[in-house]
């Protein structure tokens, strides 16, 4: 195994991209200068970034990667998480900089809960990268575990009473919601080893053998277990009605950090939901889950619709806004056609960027303001220019403004919807965009236009929190306009893997 | 293959587990809960070495051991720390949401239901399983339970150690133990998972100055 570890450049690849994080959580651990620890993430994090892409390139080459003996495996779906994670992750340690640097400046933390801060950015990282490398779903289903763990300690870096009941609530509930999806991972290796009983052996739990076994399973039981799945893994990834725990979670978390969460930890939990989604829709066809993900998705969109329009906190809004797009995400997989499932992923990774930016926008200007609410924040623009310009980027982006990129993403959906002839639910969404449309407008413009307080002083909060904006912002406003090549292809490729369940049966 | 000595051992120690886990529902002082649930992990990891001379499966002897050593021996000796350590005035649950005495008969009639669940699932059954599938789904509803109707945060804390000892004896009794690694990825999830919420316990108790839930209610949309 071990003479394997350089003889490919994926496998080293792979083994670098979760190594990586740990030698700079634990380089994090003994430097401990605040200066030092924070080179060092943001390299790592830059390392982390180019390796992931160099893998996603050779992802588009092979086509589907194996390596030690199988408990690696990465194919396009992984591809498009580690692109995600990996640029996400990047431009949040640069924001990390910046944003706990002023939270250090301002004393709300020391020096001891900063070291903290980064070894658990890096676990995190780590945790989430593991989860789209894997091929056992038991290892998948742990690392998915261990990024709640990991999360809720960063979510408690702050000693407050509103941080301490938001981590509560949420490592009761996303235990009790992960333990269901591991009900279902085991429910699936036993149709998987039913035939031979007896054996102990991790090979059942592999997604390559359980996608080769699929077309024999037991339909009920694969059922019954795909509901477990999708209620489990569903409760991370923010679906409604088992959101409750996000919006606490999510605006209570330190901005870079909840970029991380909203961006791009309820992918890796989608990620979860989709696996099982191919082996059942290989199993039983797909219209059995795709039904469960179009209902689970609409409740989504119109719970977040409702608590948007109403909303007084800036971040809780924008967590409920991620609670919309998992659901649009999800909704888009249901509808089941080409156009669909190309726009539902391509929406993972628009979300992913316009939400990591309006999070860094909101840390930024909540810094300043000194306030989360709605109400009291106004004149931005004025106050910030550039961060106000990027917020405002952001949040026409978010409702689903043209030129911008989840315009395009949104409108591949609907379009899909209506082409499936699943008028109902294609409505319903309409309707609920139009409310979140309203909704996010009305604060939006009044936060970045209105009239400012002349009592704070003017002023970007410094170059390292606006570099990681204007990257978003550029990449959003190139993605409105064209995907570009090498992506298309991926999302060409992973279309493929999730429509196969359809050519079985 | 199996004798009838064996199948009712099965049911004796299916039973034992029970009584285990209805001794977390009765109690109401914190060292109590701790108590409770370690008799359940050291019935647990015996069910586990019965079911490894069963199966004649040497993978789930190391399984019984580390659950033996973490979580009948390590975890507890966490949360006695933290029982002691906690600066709550009063280490009893006091008024729960549901009543002590409604409690057992709910979790009765949990059990009860959990037997249905499993005659409605079409589960080629060998005795294994038919003892323990269903005991497993009554610990899972009854942590459940436990941590829906209790106001302490440990007393919740136990719940969901309960449904993961439900989970895992789901496992062991369904697929005989899939595999090592994972066995003991899942308990570095639970060590971890321990000690992370109790420092949540002790941040909770220093900031409240209690573990009582109703602290918890400050966060929500209105």
């Amino acid at each position: 195994m071990f003479l394997e570890l350089f003889s490919s450049l994926e496998s080293t690849l792979i083994l670098a991209l979760i190594i990586t994080p740990i030698i700079s959580g634990v380089l994090v651990t003994f430097l401990k200068k605040k200066k030092i620890i924070e080179l060092v993430t943001v390299f790592s994090s830059f390392l982390i970034l180019l390796e992931g892409l160099i893998l996603v390139n050779s992802i588009l080459k092979y086509k589907t990667i194996s390596v030690f003996n199988g408990i690696f495996y990465v194919d396009s779906l992984s591809g498009i998480i580690i692109i995600t994670i990996s640029l996400v992750g990047f431009l949040s340690s640069i924001y990390s900089v910046s944003y706990m640097g002023k939270q250090y400046e301002k004393l709300i933390i020391d020096e001891k809960k900063l070291v903290r801060y980064y070894q658990g950015f890096n676990m995190f990282l780590f945790t989430m990268l593991l989860v789209p490398i894997s091929n056992n779903m038991g290892i998948m289903w742990i690392a998915i575990e261990a990024t709640t763990l990991v999360s809720v300690l960063l979510i408690m870096l702050y000693v407050k009473q509103s941080s301490i009941e938001a981590s509560w609530k949420y490592l009761l509930i996303a235990t009790v919601g992960l333990s269901l999806a591991l009900f279902g991972t085991i429910f699936f290796y036993y149709v998987n080893t039913a035939d031979v009983p007896l054996e102990g052996d991790a090979l059942g739990m592999n997604w390559t053998n359980l996608i080769e076994n699929a077309s024999g399973f037991d339909p009920n039981l694969v059922k019954l277990a795909f509901i477990f799945i999708i209620v489990g893994f569903g409760t991370k990834a923010g679906l409604a009605p088992m959101h409750t725990w996000l919006p606490d979670a999510h605006s209570e978390a330190p901005s870079p950090i909840s970029a991380l969460l909203s961006g791009v930890l309820l992918n890796c939990a989608f990620y979860g939901i989709l696996r099982f989604h191919i082996i059942t829709s290989n199993s039983i066809g797909s219209h059995f889950s795709n039904t469960l993900l179009m209902i689970l998705g609409v409740v989504s969109i119109g719970i977040a619709a409702a608590s948007i329009y109403f909303q007084k906190d800036l971040k809780r809004m924008l967590a409920f806004s991620s609670v919309e797009h998992m659901g649009i995400i999800s909704v888009a997989i249901g509808f089941g056609s080409v156009i669909g499932i190309f726009g539902a992923l391509l929406h993972i990774i628009n979300h992913a960027v316009v939400k990591s930016l309006l999070f860094f926008a909101s840390g930024s200007i909540s810094q300043k303001f000194e306030t989360k609410l709605i109400s009291d924040t106004s004149g931005i623009i004025r106050i910030m220019p550039i961060t106000g310009f990027a917020f405002l980027i952001g949040g026409l982006a978010i409702v689903g403004m043209p030129p911008f990129n989840i315009f395009m993403s949104e409108f591949l959906v609907l379009s899909s919807g209506f082409e499936s002839e699943n008028f109902l639910p294609s409505v319903l969404v309409i309707l609920f965009l139009v409310i979140i449309f309203a909704g996010f407008g009305k604060h939006l413009l009044k936060m970045v236009f209105g009239n400012p307080k002349q009592t704070i002083k003017k002023g970007d909060l410094g170059i390292l929190s606006i570099i990681p904006m204007l990257i978003l912002v550029s990449i959003i406003f190139v993605m409105g306009v064209y995907v570009p090549e090498p992506l298309q292809t991926l999302i060409e490729d992973t279309s493929q893997i999730l429509l196969v369940g359809d050519l079985h049966n | 293959m199996i004798f009838p000595t064996e199948i009712n051992l099965l049911d004796i120690s299916a039973v034992i587990l029970l009584v285990a886990t209805f001794g977390l529902i009765v109690s109401r002082g914190f060292s109590n809960w701790v108590n409770a649930y370690r008799y359940q992990t050291i019935v647990l990891a015996g069910i586990v070495a019965l079911i490894a001379s069963i199966s004649n499966i040497w993978e789930l002897y190391i399984v019984s051991a580390l659950t033996l050593g973490i979580k009948a021996v390590i975890i507890p000796k966490i949360l006695f720390y933290v029982t002691k350590k906690l600066d709550s005035p009063i280490k009893l649950e006091i008024d729960p949401y549901v009543s002590m005495k409604l409690s057992v008969i709910i979790s009765a009639l949990l059990v009860a239901m959990s037997y249905f669940i499993f005659l409605y699932l079409d589960i080629k059954s060998n005795e294994i399983i038919q003892v323990f599938l269903p005991i497993s789904f009554a610990l899972f509803f009854i942590g459940l339970f436990v941590i829906v109707s209790r106001r302490k945060a440990l007393n919740q804390m136990m719940g969901l150690l309960t449904i993961e000892n439900g989970l895992f004896l789901f496992a062991v009794s369904l697929t005989h133990g899939f595999s090592l690694i994972i066995e003991i990825g899942l308990m570095a999830d639970i060590l971890l998972g321990v000690i992370i919420s109790s420092i949540l316990l002790f941040r909770m108790s220093r900031t409240f100055d209690s573990i009582d839930i109703k602290n918890l209610e400050s966060l929500r949309d209105d």
